[in-house]
C-alpha cells in the first residue's frame, strides 16, 4: 500500500514549542514510514517521559508511551514476545543516557533487532531545561544557576563500546538526511542508534538551529557556514564486517572515535557504524528454540479449542517432582 | 481432626554441615528415600548466604499422614560438623538418636533418652575417594538403616543423583551406603520403623517449581528475572525448560529492566510473568503502576526473605505484604495473592494469570523462602486442566469501538473492563499511556490537564480502574478452616504461615484444646462483608504470621475494623515451628499476649 504523510499523521493538537526540533524528528519519523513501504500495522512506537515522548500521539501506529528511561526496556520485552513487529523506540537523552543509561548499555548486548532515536537536545526539557547527561562541561543553558558541572557523554563512542550494530547521528532539522537515516536504522538487521541533534528553543540557547546552521559565521559571499557536514558523502564508509582485517576494523573504530568527538567549529552527521553480520538476538535465541520466530511467546496457542491448557503437565512433572508418574 | 494417629506415624530428620559439604543433596536424596517409601513429606532448607563453609542444615518431616511444617522437634540428627551438632543438639526429641563420626564431632551434653549413634563415616568414606566426600553418603546408609527403610530405596535415590553424569561415582556412593548401612543394622540400633509402602511414591515439588509449573500450565511464555534468592530456582528452571516449552527467558539487566520488558512482552499479546524477592520487588515499583494504569496484565511473583534491605538472603519472612498494599504511587488496583504450599502455587500461578488478564491489573503473587526454595511439600493429585481464559482480547473491531481510525481501548463500560487489542492487530490502532489519558489513550496530562470540562473525565478514568477492585474481590478466594468449625480459639494466618499452624492445631486437639485455624490466601483486595461474617467466631481470634508489625492483622483491621484478641509474630528469619504456635495459643488461654 502507498501511503501519504497525511496517513501517518494524526490531527491530534500538538503542543511542542514553535520552532521545536522535535518537529523536524516527527515529519522525518513519518516521512520514513511512508516511503518504506512496510506494514503500518505492525508498526510500534515506543517512546519515553519528556517533550520527544509525545510523538507516539502525533504517529498514526500503534504506541506506548512508557515510564521515564524505561523505553528500552519495554520495547525489548514486546520485540522479543513478538518480532513480527517493526519496533521503534523513541527516547529524550535525560530519558535514554540519564535514568535509562543502564538499558541503553546492556540492550546493546543483545543486539535485539529494532530502532532507537534519540532526541538529543542537551536538555532535560519537559522539566524546564537542567543540564542533561549530553551537555558538556561549562555550557551553561538558559535555566542553569551556574555553568554545567558534569562532562557530556557520547553517545556514538557508548553505543559503540556495549554492542550496537548500527549507528548514526543526525540532525532534527534535516529532515531529508533524518529520514533517510531512519529508513536505513529500520532496515538494519539488529539494534540500532540514531542519536539526532535537536534544537530545542525554549531551553537550550547554545546548540541552536541557528548555530548548527552556521549564521555566526559567514563565507565571502554572505552565506552561513554549516557547522553540520555529513560524513558519509564525504567518502567514510561506516560498514565493519568481521571478515575484515584486524587493521582495517582497528583504523575504522580511530575514525569514529575521532570523529564522534569533533564538534564546535565542525559537527558530523551520518553512519557512523554499520556490522550487519553479529548474530541477533532472534537468531541466538532461534539456535535454541528452532521455533522461536514462527512461534514466539505472543504468536503461540496457549490453549486448544476447548480453552484448555497445551501443556503436557506429566512430562514435566515426571522430572522435577520425584518420580511422579503422574501429579 | 480427621486424624489422631501418634508420634510413630512421622519422623523429622536434620542433617547439618559445611556449605560445599553437599548436604542439600544428601537432604534431597533422603527425601526421596522417604517419598519413594510413600510417605508425606515436609521439608526446610536451612541455607547460609555463602557458597562454601559456614553452616547449612536440610531438615525432613515425613509420614504416614500429610505433614505441613518442619513438625516438632528432631528425631534424627546428622551433624557433620561439630558445630552442626551444638546448633542443633538441644531439639532432638526424647527417643531421638544423633548418628555422627566420633572423629569430628564430640556429642556432649546429649540429653537423657538420646541415643548417640557413634559411625565412622570419614573413614569409610575415604575408602572410596581420596577425599572424604562421601561421608554424607554413608550417613545416609546409616540413617536408611535406622529408619529400617530397604537399602534399594537409597540405592536409587543415588543413582539418580549421580547415575546420569557418572555411573562410576553412583557405585562408589552406593558401596559406601552400604557400609554405613550394614554398620548400623549390625549395631541392632534400628529403632524405628514407620508403615512403608514401596510401591507408592508420593511426588514432591517446593513452591518455586510448583509455581512455574502452575505458570507454563496457565500459558507463560515469557518469563523475566534478575537473580536473587529465593526467586532463583523459578528462573533456572523455566530456562533449563525454553527449548521444550518455547518459553523465551529474558534475564535482564536490573529488575527495573526486567518488569518492564515483562509488561513489553504482556503488551504485545503475551502471557509474561517475571519473578523476584522483597529488594527486587522495590526496584520495580513504579513499573507496575505502569501495569495499571495501561491496563496491561501482569504477573509478578516475590519470593519473599528477611528484610528490610539486603536483609537475611536465606531466611524467610512475610514481611513483604505491606509494599504490595502500597506500590508505588497513588491508589490502582493489583491483586495479592499468597499460596500456603506446593499445590496451592501450582493453582494460585493459573488463577493469577486469568485475573491478571481478566481485569487487565497487576497481580503480585507472594511465597517465601520457608516454601519456594527447599521447602519441598508432597503434591498429590495436581489436576493440569486448565481452562485459560484472556478476558476482552478482540481481534476484530466491534460497532462503535473506532474512531477516526482509533480503537477506543480504555473504553468507559458498565463492568469497568475495556476491550484490549494486541498491537499488529489491523483496524485496531491504539496508543497507551502512563499519564492519565482518555478512552482512546489520549492525553489528559497536557493541554486538557486541569481545565474544567475534563475534571470529570479524570475522575471517571481513575474510577473505572479502581471499581475493578469491586469485581475482583467477589471472585477472590475467603479464607478456609483447619480443623473443626467452632472453637475456643481460631488461629487467623496466611501464606506459609498456615502450615505450622495445621500441626500445632492437630497436636492441640489432641491434648484436648479447642482450637482451629483460618488460612487467607487471597489477601487483596478482601470481600470485606464476607470476611467479617466468617470471623465472627465466638471463640478468641490469634493473629500468626512471618513479620514485626502484623501486616496482614492490621490489613484485616484496616477493612474490617476486626480486632485480634492476641497475636503470635515471628522475625528471626526461621520459619514458624508448630511448637512456637502451639506455645502462643496455650498462653492465649490463659489470656496472655503472646509473642514468640
Ligand atoms: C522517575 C521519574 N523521574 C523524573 C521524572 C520527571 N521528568 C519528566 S520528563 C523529564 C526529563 C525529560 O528530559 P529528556 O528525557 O531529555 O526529554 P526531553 O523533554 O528533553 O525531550 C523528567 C526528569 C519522571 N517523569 N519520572
Ligand atoms: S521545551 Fe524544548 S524540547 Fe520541549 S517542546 Fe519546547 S522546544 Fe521542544
Ligand atoms: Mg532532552
Amino acid at each position: 500500500m502507498v501511503l501519504k504523510l497525511t496517513d501517518v499523521r494524526t490531527d491530534l493538537f500538538n503542543d511542542w514549542c514553535p520552532g521545536c526540533g522535535d518537529f523536524g524528528i516527527e515529519a522525518s519519523l513519518q516521512l520514513a514510514l511512508t516511503e518504506m513501504g512496510i506494514d503500518i500495522d505492525k508498526v510500534v512506537l515506543f517512546s519515553g517521559i519528556g517533550c520527544h515522548g509525545k510523538i507516539v500521539h502525533w504517529t498514526n501506529t500503534f504506541g506506548i508511551h512508557t515510564l521515564h528511561g524505561r523505553t528500552l526496556a519495554f520495547a525489548q520485552g514486546a520485540k522479543l514476545a513478538n518480532p513480527g513487529l517493526e519496533v521503534i523506540a523513541l527516547g529524550g537523552d535525560g530519558d535514554g543516557f540519564g535514568i535509562g543509561a543502564g538499558h541503553f548499555v546492556h540492550a546493546g548486548r543483545r543486539n535485539i533487532d529494532m530502532t532507537y532515536i534519540v532526541h538529543d537536545n542537551g536538555v532535560y526539557g519537559l522539566t524546564k531545561g537542567q543540564a542533561s547527561p549530553t551537555q558538556r562541561l561549562g555550557e551553561q543553558t538558559k535555566s542553569l544557576p551556574q555553568p554545567n558541572i558534569n562532562s557530556g557523554i557520547n553517545p556514538i563512542l557508548l553505543a559503540l563500546s556495549t554492542g550496537y550494530t548500527f549507528i548514526a547521528r543526525s540532525y532534527a532539522f534535516n529532515t531529508r538526511h533524518l529520514k533517510e537515516t531512519i529508513k536505513k536504522a529500520v532496515s538494519h538487521n539488529g539494534l540500532a542508534l540514531v542519536d539526532v541533534l535537536q534544537p530545542c528553543p525554549t531551553y537550550n540557547d547554545i546548540e541552536t538551529k541557528a548555530w548548527y546552521d552556521g549564521e555566526d559565521r559567514r563565507d565571502a559571499s554572505g552565506k552561513a557556514v554549516p557547522r553540520i557536514y555529513d560524513v558519509n558523502s564525504q567518502g567514510y564508509d561506516p560498514v565493519v564486517t568481521s571478515k575484515m582485517p584486524q587493521e582495517d576494523f582497528d583504523r575504522k573504530i580511530e575514525q569514529i572515535f575521532r570523529l564522534s568527538n569533533e564538534w564546535g567549529n565542525k559537527i558530523p552527521i551520518g553512519v557512523f557504524y554499520q556490522e550487519e553480520d553479529r548474530p541477533t538476538y532472534a537468531d541466538r535465541i532461534l539456535q535454541r528454540i528452532p521455533t522461536y520466530v514462527e512461534m514466539p511467546p505472543a504468536k503461540q496457542d496457549i490453549f486448544g479449542t476447548d480453552n484448555k491448557s497445551v501443556v503436557d503437565l506429566a512430562e514435566l512433572s515426571r522430572e522435577l517432582a520425584i518420580d511422579a508418574t503422574e501429579i | 481432626m480427621e486424624n489422631d494417629e501418634t508420634k510413630g506415624a512421622e519422623v523429622t530428620i536434620r542433617l547439618g554441615a559445611a556449605a560445599g559439604d553437599g548436604i542439600q543433596s544428601a537432604g534431597e536424596m533422603m527425601m526421596k528415600v522417604l517419598a519413594r517409601s510413600g510417605l508425606y513429606i515436609s521439608t526446610y532448607n536451612g541455607n547460609q548466604s555463602l557458597i562454601r563453609g559456614g553452616h547449612v542444615w536440610f531438615h525432613i518431616h515425613a509420614g504416614t499422614r500429610k505433614v505441613y511444617s518442619l513438625g516438632y522437634g528432631i528425631d534424627f540428627l546428622v551433624p557433620l560438623t561439630q558445630l552442626a551438632f551444638d546448633q542443633h543438639f538441644e531439639s532432638v526429641n526424647t527417643g531421638g538418636a544423633v548418628i555422627y563420626d566420633p572423629s569430628i564431632v564430640k556429642p556432649h551434653d546429649l540429653q537423657q533418652g538420646v541415643r548417640g549413634i557413634p559411625v565412622p563415616l570419614g573413614e569409610i568414606a575415604l575408602k572410596y575417594d581420596k577425599r572424604p566426600i562421601m561421608k554424607n553418603t554413608v550417613a545416609l546408609g546409616a540413617l536408611t538403616s535406622n529408619l529400617g527403610v530397604k537399602f534399594e530405596v537409597l540405592a536409587d535415590a543415588i543413582t539418580d543423583q549421580f547415575g546420569r553424569k557418572n555411573p562410576g561415582v553412583a557405585e562408589s556412593n552406593i558401596k559406601a551406603a552400604r557400609e554405613g548401612y550394614d554398620l548400623v543394622k549390625n549395631l541392632g540400633a534400628q529403632s524405628f520403623e514407620l508403615k512403608y509402602d514401596y510401591s507408592c511414591t508420593k511426588p514432591v515439588l517446593t513452591a518455586d517449581y510448583a509455581f512455574a509449573l502452575g505458570a507454563v500450565n496457565a500459558g507463560c511464555r515469557f518469563y523475566a528475572a534478575y537473580p536473587m534468592s529465593p526467586a532463583s530456582p523459578i528462573v533456572h528452571w523455566m530456562a533449563s525448560h525454553a527449548k521444550q516449552l518455547g518459553l523465551t527467558v529474558f534475564l535482564g539487566e536490573d529488575e527495573i529492566s526486567v518488569i518492564n520488558a515483562t509488561i513489553g512482552a504482556s503488551y504485545a499479546g503475551a502471557r509474561a510473568m517475571c519473578g523476584t524477592s522483597g529488594g527486587g520487588f522495590a526496584l520495580m515499583q513504579e513499573a507496575v503502576g505502569e501495569a495499571a494504569m495501561t491496563e496491561t496484565p501482569v504477573v509478578v511473583v516475590d519470593v519473599m526473605r528477611a528484610g528490610p534491605s539486603t536483609g537475611l538472603p536465606t531466611k524467610t519472612s512475610q514481611g513483604d505484604l505491606n509494599m504490595m498494599l502500597g506500590i508505588s504511587q497513588d491508589d490502582f488496583p493489583r491483586i495479592i495473592l499468597a499460596p500456603r504450599d506446593s499445590a496451592d502455587s501450582f493453582y494460585t500461578a493459573g488463577r493469577a494469570f486469568n485475573l491478571a488478564e481478566r481485569y487487565q491489573v497487576p497481580a503480585i503473587i507472594l511465597l517465601d523462602f520457608a516454601i519456594g526454595d527447599g521447602g519441598y511439600s508432597t503434591v498429590e493429585g495436581l489436576d493440569p486442566s486448565f481452562t485459560v481464559d484472556r478476558g476482552k482480547v478482540v481481534s476484530v473491531p466491534s460497532p462503535g469501538a473506532v474512531s477516526g481510525g482509533w480503537f477506543r481501548r480504555f473504553a468507559l463500560t458498565d463492568d469497568n473492563i475495556s476491550p484490549r487489542s494486541f498491537p499488529g492487530t489491523p483496524d485496531l490502532m491504539f496508543v497507551a499511556k502512563t499519564d492519565e489519558h482518555d478512552e482512546w489513550g489520549h492525553d489528559l496530562s497536557d493541554v486538557n490537564s486541569g481545565l474544567k470540562e475534563f475534571l470529570p473525565l479524570r475522575v471517571k478514568m481513575h474510577e473505572k480502574r479502581m471499581k475493578k477492585l469491586e469485581s475482583i474481590k467477589k471472585e477472590l478466594r475467603l479464607p478456609e478452616i483447619f480443623g473443626p468449625t467452632g472453637a475456643d480459639i481460631t488461629i487467623v494466618t496466611w501464606g506459609s504461615s498456615a502450615n505450622p499452624a495445621r500441626e500445632a492445631v492437630q497436636r492441640l486437639r489432641m491434648q484436648g484444646v479447642s482450637v482451629n485455624s483460618l488460612e487467607f490466601t487471597d489477601l487483596y483486595p478482601l470481600n470485606e462483608s464476607e470476611i467479617k461474617r466468617i470471623l465472627q467466631v465466638p471463640g478468641k481470634k490469634v493473629a500468626l504470621e512471618a513479620n514485626y508489625t502484623g501486616q496482614f492483622e492490621t490489613l484485616l483491621k484496616r477493612e474490617t475494623g476486626i480486632i485480634m484478641d492476641a497475636h503470635i509474630r515471628k522475625y528471626d528469619g526461621e520459619p514458624i515451628y508448630p511448637s512456637e504456635v502451639e506455645k502462643g495459643v496455650l498462653s492465649l488461654r490463659k489470656e496472655v499476649h503472646a509473642v514468640v
